[in-house]
């Protein structure tokens, strides 16, 4: 995902803002890494390039 | 129907459907509706941020993308479609809907739901009953995208909603404004089994 992929996401539990944890980059987006909300701690990763934005109990 | 063809095939009938699901059974590939819902999104030159829920292949996504001006993300579900999209390029999240979107952060939002009417007991429990099924009204997922999408919409954006006959199409106009949309039609096209329309929804 692209750094400014973080204007339009959000918690989707309770629509608060998220902060980017980076593991991994490459010139152009984040590959590696996980989303974390501000206000209520879930952590949603980031594999391969694709943020996880699902709710717990609806990851695989 | 492979990824790469880049040209919708035919939608003719449930049969063809099946069919189509042996090809690739995981995600949905690029149909006729697919075609429609990228036409109507050029015809209307979306611009700014532009979401397309449910991108699957994400062959509308890479359409919009290449022939408008506007910043295309997809999202599915599936996390074989998310992986199929992200390798055509179309930068992708993994979501439910309009759930991890924040208000008013879309310029236009792109939908071509799932909405064949299934019987409870003929549901087949895969990711392409996800990408077919609208459950037993056709519209399980397009009743509550269209309860959400307002909250996601910019000031003067714009939904284009794929709609069928098969789904109600009543229905989906009575519920979209009921949401406080108006509704007007993109484009219209009759096929032997079904006419398929998008809905351009405004505030």
């Amino acid at each position: 995902m692209k750094e400014s992929l973080m204007d339009i996401i959000c918690c989707p539990m309770d629509k608060h803002d998220l902060d980017l944890e980076i593991d991994e980059q490459d010139d152009t987006e984040v590959l590696e890494g996980t989303l974390v909300c501000t206000e209520c701690g879930e952590r949603y990763p980031i594999e391969d390039g694709i943020p996880n934005l699902l709710p717990p109990d609806m990851r695989d | 129907m492979t990824p790469d063809d880049g040209e919708p095939a035919e939608r003719s009938s449930a049969d063809g459907l099946a069919e189509r699901r042996g090809m690739n059974v995981e995600v949905y590939q690029p149909a006729e509706d697919s075609g429609l819902l990228a036409q109507a999104a050029v015809e209307r030159s979306v611009s700014g941020t532009v979401l397309e829920v449910g991108t699957g292949s994400g062959w509308v996504a890479q359409q919009v993308d290449e022939n408008t001006d506007a910043r295309v993300v997809g999202s599915d579900l599936n996390p074989h479609a998310c992986r199929q999209a992200r390798e055509r390029g179309v930068e992708v999240v993994r979501a439910n809907l309009l759930a991890p979107f924040r208000d008013g952060a879309l310029d236009a939002v792109l939908f071509n739901p799932p909405y064949l009417p299934t019987d409870p007991d003929n549901e087949w429990d895969d990711w392409m009953e996800h990408a077919l099924s609208g459950g037993e009204s056709g519209r399980e997922l397009i009743d509550p995208f269209l309860d959400d999408v307002g909250r996601v919409l910019a000031p003067d954006g714009v939904v284009l909603l794929l709609v069928s006959s098969l789904t109600g199409y009543d229905a989906v106009v009575e519920r979209a404004e009921a949401n406080g949309f108006t509704v007007e039609t993109a484009v219209q096209e009759s096929y032997p089994f079904e006419t398929l329309t998008v809905l351009a929804l405004t505030e």
